[in-house]
């Protein structure tokens, strides 16, 4: 019996109680219902999800410091002078004040201050950071190996990541990981790799997109599958033939054996063989979705009417029906871009950073309301963060910036890594540039590796997932490789994986 | 013996090939292969002999498929006849005659003219009524459906997925803008590559959507007498990068063939580092609109904007328009455009006053261009448009080498670039794939739909088609100028998982192909064929009279007597021919006629088939065949 088959006979099966549940949904009689998505004690699931702000964000007019102490914090006073017309406020008070973050050291590079405030227009950041929902990365970015001093840069004494400042390069090693590769895997996929086991039905990839094809998903045996924002079980697969053609039920199964077929065939070309097995996969997906898709409960909710709220509405739509989909791993990718602001800088700022506060709270209020908020974990990444220097109107490209990580297992309300100096002369042991280019501080090795073990990535495997952590971080129990995750509830996974280590 | 069985295992090899009815070029042996000669029985052998290409109706179409933005079965024939170095010869003496920029003005006019007829006191201009971008759509699927100068539309949709301007940008509702810019790629398609990049580089589109418009010197002076605060401006490095990493170069330094230089260690060698970056980033400092009155002037910005040559300030002097009431010497007046030498690519502009800054733009495109990655750059990107994703090094070798110099030391002729490609005989070679398993191309969604509206001959009565491909960029996510970003739908070196990631190979198009992806093209098919609603229809002031010929429908109707079960098999040859130019495999042309001969048919006392039931089968029939692989793949 092929998958498909077997697809249809357990939807057949299935039939009664999806009639049942459909049914119920549209007398709104769910209130007994929503409990059966809500997290049982003790399931084993656990979500990550990952928000790429393509084009590098100017994470430096996100998360600023605010102190005007003279001789003393003077943060404020230091990023104003630095970044000149591209400063979000003249005034400290106009940002959103973080309760005392706690920035914190790293590898031996100090916080740079004490006193941080996030954009004006990111209340809902603010709201979950003080709340502990949330924490920053100062100063995160891609490199093989730490870079300690301008000076091991220059000389190029350390590894240096290929083509720095490159768009295409730097989005990728930020889904890879793999600074020195230009083909090497995703992280997800990766994990996806190692934890795909985990999960009863395989029917459906662990690793949904709602940004098409991207590379942080992709594994040796595991790659995305894609769905849009309109999650319906109406939207997913073939459309039906008109109505006057007649015969519609034994036209579309014709049509579907015809398209199984003609990807099922063998290929010799390289080409053909690789749309084969994408449309192969697509079709045999599509009915298990829509199955499942059928089930998803009223969500109570409001995610505001933007791209980046839809996608993960419909994100907390999928996750509200992974029992029905047998999954207890998944892996989420979602893409808001727009952020390469050479040009008009503030005002871009002013229209996507609300997108982006709004829309990340209401996915965290979400999760609360499916009872799984300890159980799903969300990150930001970008290409590379932005001149501290103006060019006009805007700012260029440059390398280690700031990031957020969201959830109900997150140590929030906290800055870690290390906020550097908005100075650009000699006492900024991070600064490269005239125009302002730090050296990352911290990798995004260590954060993905912090996430990975929260996620069930037992140590042993860590180095299929992040081939070249082990120049950063090698674990020992209770050493965790930043400290943003809270392990009560999730022990370290001591299972182990038969896959070897990668080399890149 | 030994002979015998390499002599069978030869002949083997044309009779698998000709059951498929292929032809064999160029490979230095002539036996068993007939040619199809039109006009005089040199041509014949001339073909044999790879010194001319007299195609049979696989082959041309086959041409056609990397020539134009696909055949009709009347090109595919009449090509037969003309060769393919005429048909070449005809294309490149072709001047671009038609005008987007033209066709989008008289269509804003008559929008004005109606408009003012409705309602005369309404004092309509082409200054205030809106006209959206969609007329750009328009006026692009217009100029295909009439112009003759195919191959110059193929080259142009290839060069505005390479010099990538996009309407996702601040002239997203800008149809002028558009339509002038691609105006601009038709112009240089066929010209040189010099040009080329200088007029990619002074049109306002590019310098808006690479952000180089108004871009200002390095400026750490005091901001005023009162205010000794030092500003800290650098020029914007947008242009600077991409023009190298995307549009001329490439990020590591290439041998001829296309591959990657090494240094002693073994390393890939970077073309450029940071500094370049900022020193080129200072060349492009001084450009503005063509009506700016000063750098920085972005009053007055209008749709025509869009279309004309950027101007060059070397000083700024805005604060004689913005302090005009202040006291003179209290203005400050500072450069422009970046004084001083400018060192990349280990070439050194010289130091000369800024008043003469433009040579710097000059000098910098010249340097850019003489480089020697550009050649084999341009040849891979090209031929992975046209022919193939992954050419061989020797292809590419070749191609770089006509960019080096057409024959008659001349340096960046695209028309003699075009030309190697397209008579390659990595290109032209039915076999070249049984060498290379990752031959050929994954087609690009939008091509995939012109393939359609072409092989059906999508026509009516008047020729004038107004088609705005709202509908059809949400549905397959491309259409001319509107990529996502300026590394266009897809990148050149993208490799996709599996086979050929394997392989080392890339499969650029393959970034566009997902779960998503593909059941938006079937039922975006679904659509076009099975619904038979292959055109988007806008009315382009309110109360427009509908204008249904501008909306024409596929007619299939000549070939209903092709849907009866004995001759099914030749309407899928037909369209086998004309949409996969022969390529789909017998197994899978029986599963589609299975298909169809199971869908209902009932005849006249004449045996004629029903119309309706006739209509069906052929749609399905086309709709499989465009799903099918060996369709979707362009070998």
């Amino acid at each position: 019996m092929n998958r498909r088959n077997f697809i249809k006979n357990v939807g057949c099966g299935a039939m009664g109680s999806t009639t049942l549940l459909s049914s119920l949904t549209s007398l709104g009689a769910l209130n007994g219902l929503t409990n059966f998505n809500k997290n049982a004690p003790g399931e084993d699931y656990k979500a990550i999800v990952c928000i790429l702000f393509s084009g590098g964000i100017d994470s430096f007019n996100m998360l600023m410091p605010t102190g005007t102490t003279v001789n003393g914090d003077n943060g404020f006073s230091e990023y104003l002078a630095l970044r000149t017309d591209l400063a979000v406020a003249q005034t400290p008070s106009s940002f959103l004040a973080l309760n005392n973050p706690q920035c914190s050291s790293f590898r031996g590079q100090n916080c740079a201050y004490s006193a941080f405030g996030v954009h004006p227009q990111m209340s809902g950041i603010r709201d979950l950071f003080n709340e502990g929902k949330l924490a920053f990365m100062a100063n995160i970015g891609t490199l093989i190996e730490p870079i300690l001093t301008p000076n091991e840069y220059e000389n190029s004494l350390k590894k240096i990541p290929l083509g720095i400042y490159s768009h295409s390069d730097q989005i990728m090693q930020w889904q890879t990981s793999v600074p020195q590769s230009r083909d090497a895997l995703g992280v997800g996929g990766r994990m996806a790799d190692i934890l795909n086991a985990n999960n009863s039905n395989n029917g459906i990839s662990m690793n949904i997109s709602l940004a098409g094809k991207n590379v942080f998903q992709r594994g040796q045996s595991v790659s995305e599958y894609s769905i849009s924002d309109n999650v319906d079980p109406n939207n997913v697969g073939l459309q039906s033939f008109p109505s006057w053609w007649g015969n519609q039920g034994l036209l579309q199964e014709m049509r579907t054996n015809a398209i199984d077929s003609l990807v099922g065939q063998t290929y010799s070309n390289l080409l053909q063989k690789t749309y084969s097995a994408t449309a192969k996969e697509s079709m045999a997906s599509f009915e298990i979705i829509k199955e499942a898709l059928k089930r998803v409960p009223t969500i109570s909710t409001t995610f505001p009417n933007t791209s980046l709220a839809g996608d993960l509405a419909a994100i907390t739509k999928v996750m509200s029906v992974r029992q029905q989909l047998g999954t207890k791993r998944q892996i989420f990718f979602v893409n808001y871009g727009g952020w390469d602001m050479h040009d008009g800088l503030l005002g871009g700022l002013n229209g996507k950073l609300p997108v982006v506060s709004q829309a990340m709270k209401a996915f965290y209020d979400s999760t609360v309301e499916l009872g799984i908020s300890e159980n799903v974990t969300t990150f930001t990444i970008s290409d590379f963060a932005r001149t501290l220097t103006s060019n006009g109107n805007g700012s260029d490209h440059a390398w280690g910036g700031n990031n957020m990580i969201m959830g109900g297992a997150v140590n929030g309300g906290r800055i870690f890594g290390a906020y550097p100096k908005m100075i650009l002369n000699s006492s900024n042991s991070r600064n490269i540039s005239y125009r302002g280019n730090f050296i990352p501080t911290v990798s995004t090795d260590e954060m993905y590796a912090e996430i990975a073990l929260w996620y069930g990535v037992s140590p042993s495997d860590l180095c299929y997932v992040l081939p070249n952590l082990r120049n950063f971080y090698s674990y020992a129990v209770n050493n965790y490789p930043i400290g943003f995750m809270n392990f009560n509830q999730s022990p370290i996974s001591t299972t182990n994986h038969p896959l070897d280590c990668l080399n890149y | 013996m030994k002979t015998i069985i390499i002599f069978t295992l030869v002949l083997g090899c044309f009779q698998s090939t000709f059951s498929q009815n292929t032809q064999t070029f160029g490979k230095g042996n002539i036996k068993g292969v007939t040619v199809n000669a039109s006009s005089n029985a040199s041509k014949g052998i001339k073909t044999l002999m790879s010194t001319g290409y007299i195609p049979n109706p696989k082959a041309s179409s086959r041409f056609l498929s990397q020539a134009t933005l696909g055949p009709k079965l009347s090109e595919i024939l009449s090509l037969q006849n003309q060769g393919i170095e005429p048909w070449l010869d005809e294309q490149f003496a072709m001047n671009p005659n038609f005008n987007l920029q033209n066709y989008v003005q008289n269509m804003h006019q008559s929008m004005v003219d109606s408009l003012n007829l409705q309602n005369p006191a309404g004092n309509y201009t082409l200054n205030n009524v809106f006209i959206d971008d969609w007329a750009f759509d328009v006026a692009w699927f217009q100029a295909n459906m009439v112009s003759m100068d195919k191959l110059r539309w193929r080259v142009s949709l290839a060069l505005s997925e390479i010099f990538v301007t996009s309407r996702i940008s601040a002239f997203e509702n800008n149809p002028y803008a558009l339509a002038s810019y691609y105006d601009m790629l038709n112009k240089n398609a066929f010209g040189n590559y010099r040009s080329l990049i200088d007029s990619v580089t002074f049109h306002p589109a590019m310098a808006v959507y690479l952000t180089y418009m108004n871009n200002h010197a390095t400026d750490t002076l005091a901001i005023s007498a009162s205010n000794q605060t030092k500003k800290k401006v650098f020029p914007d490095e947008n242009y600077a990068r991409e023009i190298m990493q995307l549009f001329s170069i490439g990020l590591f330094e290439l041998n001829n063939n296309g591959t990657e230089k090494k240094d002693i260690s073994g390393k890939s060698i970077p073309t450029y580092d940071n500094d370049d970056i900022g020193n080129l980033a200072k060349v492009f400092t001084g450009l503005s609109w063509s009506h700016s009155r000063y750098l920085g002037d972005n009053s007055n910005v209008n749709d025509w904007s869009y279309t004309k040559r950027l101007k060059f300030f070397p000083v700024d002097s805005s604060e004689k328009y913005t302090r005009w009431w202040a006291n003179p010497n209290t203005w400050r007046i500072v450069n422009g455009h970046d004084p001083g030498p400018k060192t990349f690519l280990n070439q050194t502009i010289v130091a000369r006053p800024v008043a003469d800054g433009q040579l710097d733009i000059r000098d910098a495109l010249d340097i850019i261009f003489n480089h020697p990655n550009v050649g084999p750059f341009m040849a891979k990107r090209l031929i992975q448009h046209l022919v193939s994703s992954n050419p061989s090094s020797e292809f590419i070798d070749r191609i770089a080498t006509v960019f080096n110099d057409n024959g008659i030391g001349v340096r960046g002729d695209l028309k003699a670039v075009v030309r190697a490609i397209l008579l390659d005989p990595e290109a032209r070679d039915c076999c070249a794939e049984k060498e290379n398993t990752a031959y050929g191309h994954l087609r690009e969604p939008f091509l995939r739909y012109m393939n359609l509206i072409n092989g059906l001959g999508l026509t009516n009565q008047n020729g004038v088609y107004r088609n705005v491909m709202v509908d059809l960029y949400d549905r397959i996510e491309q259409k001319p100028l509107n990529s996502p970003s300026v590394f266009n739908f897809y990148q050149p070196g993208y490799v996709p998982g599996g086979p050929l990631q394997a392989a080392g190979k890339v499969g650029p198009e393959f970034q566009m192909l997902n779960s998503l992806s593909f059941s938006n093209y079937m039922n975006a098919l679904h659509k076009w064929i099975i619904s038979n609603d292959p055109i988007q229809y806008r009315s382009i002031f309110n109360n427009e009279f509908y204008k249904s010929d501008q909306e024409p429908k596929f007619d299939i109707s000549a070939d209903y007597i092709l849907a009866k079960d004995n001759r099914i098999k030749e309407f899928l040859d037909k369209y086998n021919l004309i949409l996969a130019q022969g390529r789909i495999k017998a197994e899978n042309m029986s599963i589609i006629q299975n298909v169809l001969v199971s869908m209902p048919i009932t005849f006249d006392v004449n045996g004629v088939p029903d119309p309706t039931s006739a209509d069906r089968r052929l749609r399905m029939g086309i709709f499989l065949i465009m799903i099918a692989p060996d369709y979707l793949i362009n070998k």
